[in-house]
C-alpha cells in the first residue's frame, strides 16, 4: 500500500489524537501545512490518516553559533550546502489524526491505537485524498480540535482535497464543502464567514 | 536529586575566589615569561640542548618571540578533517564488544560545493578484536585504535583527493599516546603504524596538522624559565620553576588576530615509543596561533605538524592560513573538525538503539543475552521520570 508514496518522516511520539514526525530535511514537496498523510496502523492493511498542522525547525545550537559568528561571504555557499544537504536538520512535523482505515473502508474518527515510534509517515496520493474526502465528516474533528489552527487547517485541507480532483470537479467539491460547513457552523456565522473566505482565497 | 548543591556551594565559592587570585598571579608571570623570551630571542641554538634535557620546547631557527602574520591562502584549497568516538567494552552489557565511529569532512574552500561528510563505524567483537596481549581492549588500548582509525581515514581521504593544496586536520595532538603495553615493542609497533599513515598523507602531497583548542601545555614557559637561568639545565631542574603551571597559551595571548608564534620542536615522548625507523622528518613541531578575527578576544590554539611540513614554507603557510580560515567560519574552532566530531559522536540514544540491535541479533542467533544484575539495576535507578507529550 505504501509503495510509491512519498515518505514524510518517522514517528517520534504519538497519541490517538495525533503524532509528531521527525524529518531530516525540508523538501519542496513535503511536508506542507494542511497535507493529508497516512501512517500504517498496528493491524496489517490498516492505516491512520491525519493532517499536517505544524512544521517546525528544531533549535540547533551549532547553527546558532554560525549565525552569531556572521558567516563570511566566501564561506556562505559551502556551509549552507553542508547544513542543507549533509546535516540532519531537525524538522518536526505535527499531525492531527482525522481518520483510520482497515483496508476496505475509511472512517472519519480518531484511531483506536496510535502509530508507534519510528513508523513511517507517508504523504497521501491524490487517489487516497479523493477516497478520504468522499465524505467530509472529518471536518468536525478539525473544528473541534484544540491547540491547532483549526480554521486555517480545515481550509488548507479542503483546498488540498479539491486540488487532488480533476479540474472540472474542483469547484463542485468546494461548493459542497461550503454547504457542509454551513450546516456545521449554523450557530456561528462569524466563524463560518471567515472559513468560507479562507476557502475561496 | 543526589548531588546536594547546598553542601558544595561553599567549596564552589572558594574555588571562584582561588581562580580569581590565580589569574592575577598569572598576569605577573606572563610578563616575566615574555620578558625572558624577548631577552633570549636569538639564543635559540644555545638553548636547544638544555631544552631537550629539561623536556622544554626546543627552539628552531626562528626567534623565540617571533610573530608571523596571517599568510595569504590560495583561492581554492581543501581541508580534510577526521575525528573519532568510541563505545568502550562493557562487561556488564549484553555482549562484549567495542565500537569505533570515525567521522570525516572534506571541505573544499572556494568551490561552492557541499562538503563530503562521512561516518564509518567499526565493531570489534571477535576474541582477537576485544583482547590484545591477553588484556581487554579498553581505555588507552582503545584510544590508540581510535587514533589509528582517524589517521588512516585521513590518509585514505588525502589519497583520494585530486592534486591541489590540501590540509589534513586532527583534533588534539599528532603524538600517539601509548600508555600501556605488555612489552617495549608493542608501543613502537603502534607508533610505527601511526607514522605509516602520516607518511601516506605526505605521499599524497597533503600537509597534516593537529589542532588543540585551549591548550594547557607548558613547554614554552619551561623554555622561558630555562632562558631566564641562562640555559643552565641543572639549576632549572633543581630550583622551583615559578612558571611551572603557567600554560603557554597565556604567554601568546598578545598575538595579533590570525598571527602565529615562533615554531618550536616538541620534546619526544618519555615512553621510548619512538620507533628506530622514525627520522628527523617525523619530529613534531608546534606553534601557537590566534584564530580570532580582529575586534574579538584572542583565541589561542596550539598547532602541531611534522618536520616535513615545517621544512616547507608553502606547506606551513597553508596550514597556518587554512586553520584560521576554518576557525573563522565558526568564530573560534575549525569548522571541519566540529563537523567531524558531530559525525563521529555516538549519542546516548544511538547507543541505546545500538544495544537493542545487538540484543535482537543475539536472540536471532539463538542466544539469550541479559545485562548483569548491576547494569540492570542501573537502568532502573538512573533513568529518571519519563515525559509524555504530544
Amino acid at each position: 500500500m505504501s509503495n510509491g508514496n512519498l515518505r514524510v518522516g518517522r514517528v517520534l511520539r504519538a497519541s490517538t489524537r495525533g503524532f509528531a514526525i521527525g524529518c531530516a530535511v525540508m523538501q519542496p514537496d513535503i511536508p506542507a501545512f494542511g497535507s493529508f498523510v497516512r501512517a500504517e496502523g498496528q493491524r496489517p492493511g490498516s492505516a491512520i490518516y491525519g493532517l499536517i498542522y505544524d512544521v517546525s525547525v528544531e533549535d540547533d545550537p551549532f547553527v546558532r553559533q554560525l549565525i552569531s559568528a556572521e558567516l563570511r561571504e566566501e564561506d556562505q555557499e559551502v556551509v549552507v550546502r553542508d547544513h542543507r544537504q549533509n546535516r540532519q536538520v531537525p524538522v518536526e512535523v505535527s499531525v492531527l489524526a482525522v481518520g483510520c482505515g482497515d483496508g476496505t473502508a475509511i472512517r472519519h474518527c480518531l484511531p483506536a491505537q496510535p502509530p508507534i515510534t519510528l513508523d513511517w509517515l507517508y504523504q497521501c496520493t491524490p487517489e487516497e485524498v479523493r477516497a478520504f474526502t468522499t465524505r467530509l465528516d472529518y471536518v468536525r474533528l478539525v473544528l473541534e480540535a484544540r491547540e491547532v489552527p483549526a480554521d486555517e487547517l480545515l481550509a488548507a485541507s479542503l483546498r488540498a482535497a479539491a486540488a487532488a480532483r480533476p479540474e472540472a470537479e474542483r469547484e463542485t467539491f468546494l461548493v459542497e464543502a461550503g454547504r457542509e460547513l454551513a450546516r456545521m457552523l449554523a450557530g456561528d456565522p462569524v466563524r463560518l464567514e471567515g472559513l468560507l473566505r479562507r476557502l475561496c482565497s | 536529586m543526589t548531588l546536594e548543591l547546598s553542601r558544595v556551594a561553599a567549596q564552589v565559592r572558594a574555588m571562584g575566589e582561588e581562580l580569581a587570585s590565580r589569574e592575577q598571579k598569572y598576569a605577573d608571570l606572563v610578563e616575566l615569561a615574555r620578558r625572558w623570551l624577548a631577552e633570549y630571542a636569538d639564543q635559540g641554538e644555545r638553548l636547544r640542548h638544555p631544552a631537550r634535557a629539561l623536556r622544554a620546547a626546543i627552539p628552531t631557527g626562528e626567534p623565540l618571540d617571533a610573530v608571523y602574520p596571517l599568510p595569504d591562502v590560495p583561492a581554492r584549497f581543501t581541508v580534510v578533517a577526521a575525528d573519532g568516538s568510541q563505545v568502550q567494552p562493557d562487561r556488564h552489557g549484553a555482549a562484549l564488544y567495542y565500537l569505533i565511529n570515525v567521522g570525516s569532512l572534506v571541505y573544499r574552500h572556494g568551490s561552492g560545493e557541499a562538503p563530503a561528510a562521512h561516518s564509518e563505524p567499526a565493531l570489534g567483537y571477535a576474541e582477537a578484536d576485544v583482547y590484545e596481549g591477553g588484556r581487554l581492549v579498553a581505555g588507552n588500548l582503545l584510544d590508540v585504535r581510535r587514533d589509528l582509525a582517524e589517521i588512516t581515514r585521513l590518509a585514505d581521504l588525502c589519497a583520494a583527493e585530486p592534486p591541489g593544496p590540501t590540509v589534513a586536520l586532527v583534533d588534539g595532538t599528532l603524538i600517539l599516546w601509548v600508555l600501556e603495553g605488555h612489552d617495549q615493542e608493542w608501543p613502537r609497533a603502534k607508533v610505527t603504524a601511526h607514522l605509516e599513515q602520516v607518511h601516506r598523507i605526505r605521499q599524497a602531497g597533503a600537509a597534516v596538522a593537529a589542532f588543540t583548542s585551549r591548550p594547557r601545555r607548558t613547554e614554552v614557559t619551561r623554555l622561558a624559565y630555562l632562558a631566564g637561568l641562562d640555559g643552565d639545565a641543572n639549576r632549572a631542574s633543581r630550583e622551583p620553576n615559578p612558571l611551572e603551571h603557567l600554560p603557554d597559551r597565556a604567554v601568546f595571548e598578545m598575538l595579533p588576530p590570525g598571527a602565529r608564534s615562533a615554531l618550536f620542536v616538541s620534546p619526544p615522548p618519555m615512553d621510548h615509543s619512538t620507533p628506530p625507523q622514525a627520522d628527523d622528518m617525523d619530529r613534531v613541531y608546534f606553534c601557537y596561533l590566534n584564530v580570532a578575527a580582529g575586534g574579538h578576544d584572542p583565541v589561542i590554539a596550539r598547532i602541531e605538524f611534522p618536520a616535513w611540513v615545517a621544512a616547507s614554507p608553502d606547506m606551513s603557510a597553508l596550514v597556518h592560513g587554512a586553520i584560521v580560515a576554518q576557525a573563522r567560519i565558526t568564530g573560534d574552532y575549525p569548522y571541519a573538525l566540529a563537523r567531524a566530531d558531530e559525525l563521529a559522536y555516538i549519542s546516548a540514544q544511538e547507543r541505546e538503539a545500538f544495544e537493542a540491535m545487538i540484543t535482537t541479533a543475539l536472540l536471532r542467533a539463538g542466544l539469550r543475552s541479559a545485562l548483569s544484575p548491576k547494569a540492570y539495576y542501573k537502568t532502573l535507578t538512573r533513568q529518571g521520570r519519563r515525559k509524555h507529550r504530544v
